[in-house]
């Protein structure tokens, strides 16, 4: 398992540096220069974290061992697939995470009390963050048999507007009830509450049922990275 | 009390999609053997070993690997098993030494000391990254790794592709005179027999999913031969039981039998004379695979027209 461990630490450490570069440098420069409101700069960093972070780590978290064939080494190891699918997954959530963490730290650093509070600061990250992991998970499921890298991203982009798709149809449906259940499924849930806050009563049964969502995801993509049949 | 095999393969079926790749495959391997597995790109050799490393189920039959169930106790077969792929990919970023690190802790039996002697005699750098190795440092540094931990049988899916044919045979002696001196059970899957021809006790050949003949290297030799015939004798030949192929050549006809004693005992007693020589296994493996069983004068069949 550490050996594991190892492995995909080292492999994606550089996307984890790029992505806390990115987003902390958006965050310091644009709290810093106050051209624009401190809420448009975060709410905008939380925006582009959410479409890029699942894509740049749940899509592609498998693909690019397919493509160089060292999923199959791997597999070959006296080790579980599902082992190295966990491992691959910590270091997935961390991808997820830290980057974000190093934001938000920033965000309440430098402008926490100043347009907005702190804990409103804190809230929008954890929201944010929730709806990465989301689909995150979606990701990781859907493109876990996918060769190619550019097909994964392909995929996760689609997942990606299904959700915004169907996230603006029940914006548009203002709280009807048949919507309602709706949003329990919806990785998209927890940021759009940030707006709503009709929405965000329905924040905790959401976030049980997207944690009972991405279980059952997680599990599914085990099963199929265990069974290499089509291959 | 006689031995039970290491690998045991009984009537497995596996198909893909609609394709029957494997399609009753029956063979048994005995400890110690070095064991040819011979057959053409597509044969389903490949299949076969991802089946043995628990990498595949099969979809009828019964697949035995150091008495394990590979399917339901794969970490075990491949914690006992040394497997070299085919066209084996690494992790092109680490180091040598790193890589080495990496694939240790998954090995109980993982012999430090072990792996060392083996990088330095099969001259691997320490310090160079896997990506900067030549086609030979990557097939030597698989198999390092394949019996740093000291495994009871080695797998070997077509290890030698890629490498030029001095480093080929430089590898199948240097690793084979190894293994049979420590008494490893070896299953050598290739298609080019006359490498394994030196080195094989047994040899097993598939084709289409079958394995149309398992046998000791030297009792297939011995067995399976040319004779040459006059063309006058076309009718005897063409009662001839275990006829695997059949060419006219001229005034004569070359028949190769696969139990040419009896045929060529059977071909004196019609009193047609015979002429009778050994073949290289390259040339037994065709003659199982792509042998024209039918007689001389035969119309050849509509495919073949086509």
């Amino acid at each position: 398992m550490r050996s594991l461990l190892w492995k995909e630490w080292h492999e994606q450490r550089w996307k984890l540096a790029f992505m806390s570069v990115l987003l902390a440098g958006i965050a310091f420069t644009g709290l810093h220069a106050r051209v624009i409101p401190d809420e448009t700069v975060l709410l905008s960093i939380g925006v582009l974290a959410v479409i890029l972070m699942p894509l740049l780590v749940g899509a592609v978290l498998i693909a690019p061992e397919r493509d160089s064939r060292t999923l199959d080494t791997l597999l070959a190891l006296p080790t579980r697939a599902v082992q190295i699918l966990a491992v691959k997954t910590v270091i997935g959530v961390i991808l997820c995470v830290v980057p974000l963490l190093l934001t938000c730290f920033i965000g309440v650093g430098m402008a926490g009390g100043r347009e907005l509070l702190s804990s409103e600061i804190i809230s929008l990250f954890v929201k944010c963050g929730l709806t990465i992991l989301a689909l995150f998970f979606w990701m990781l499921a859907l493109t876990i048999r996918l060769p190619g890298e550019t097909r994964a991203t392909l995929l996760g982009l689609g997942v990606l507007i299904g959700w915004m798709i169907i996230t603006l149809g029940l914006t548009e449906a203002h709280g009807a009830d048949w919507s309602k259940p709706i949003w329990l499924l919806n990785p998209a849930a927890f940021i759009v509450g940030s707006f709503d806050n009709g929405v965000s009563a329905w924040l905790l049964p959401a976030a049980a049922i997207q944690a009972a969502i991405a279980g059952l995801l997680w599990f599914w993509a085990s099963r199929q990275l265990s069974e290499q049949e089509a291959h | 009390m006689s031995e039970s095999p290491v690998i045991d393969i009984k009537a497995v079926v596996k198909s893909f999609g609609g394709n029957r790749v494997l399609d009753g495959e029956t063979l048994a391997v005995m400890p110690g053997q070095t064991f040819a597995f011979l057959g053409r790109n597509g044969a389903g050799k490949t299949t076969t070993i991802r089946m043995l490393m628990g990498l595949l189920s099969p979809d009828q039959g019964e697949v035995r690997v150091l008495g394990l169930d590979p399917r339901k106790q794969g970490m075990e077969v491949r914690r006992r098993v040394g497997y070299v792929a085919e066209n084996q990919a690494m992790f092109g970023w680490m180091r040598v030494s790193q890589l080495m690190a990496f694939i240790a802790p998954f090995y109980p039996t993982w012999d430090n000391a072990w792996a060392k002697q083996l990088a330095d005699r099969l001259e691997l750098p320490a310090k160079t990254r896997v990506r900067n190795l030549s086609t030979g440092q990557g097939v030597r540094l698989s198999l390092a790794l394949a019996l740093a931990h000291k495994p009871e049988l080695v797998i070997l899916d077509d290890p030698t592709l890629g490498l030029d044919p001095i480093m080929r045979k430089e590898f199948l002696r240097d690793l084979v005179t190894y293994l049979q001196g420590e008494h490893v059970t070896v299953f050598f899957s290739s298609h080019l027999l006359y490498e394994i021809e030196p080195v094989a006790d047994a040899v097993a050949i598939l084709d289409r999913g079958k394995i149309v003949r398992q046998a000791a290297t030297e009792d297939l030799r011995a067995k399976v031969r040319r004779l040459i015939v006059p063309i006058e004798a076309v009718d005897a030949v063409a009662r001839l039981p275990g006829v695997l192929d059949i060419r006219e050549s001229g005034r004569q006809i070359a028949v190769i039998s696969d139990d040419a004693d009896a045929a060529g005992a059977a071909l004196s007693r019609a009193g047609v004379h015979v002429e009778d020589m050994p073949l290289n296994l390259d040339e037994i493996f065709e003659a199982y695979v792509i042998g024209r069983k039918e007689p001389v004068h035969a119309k050849p069949p509509l495919e073949r027209v086509a």
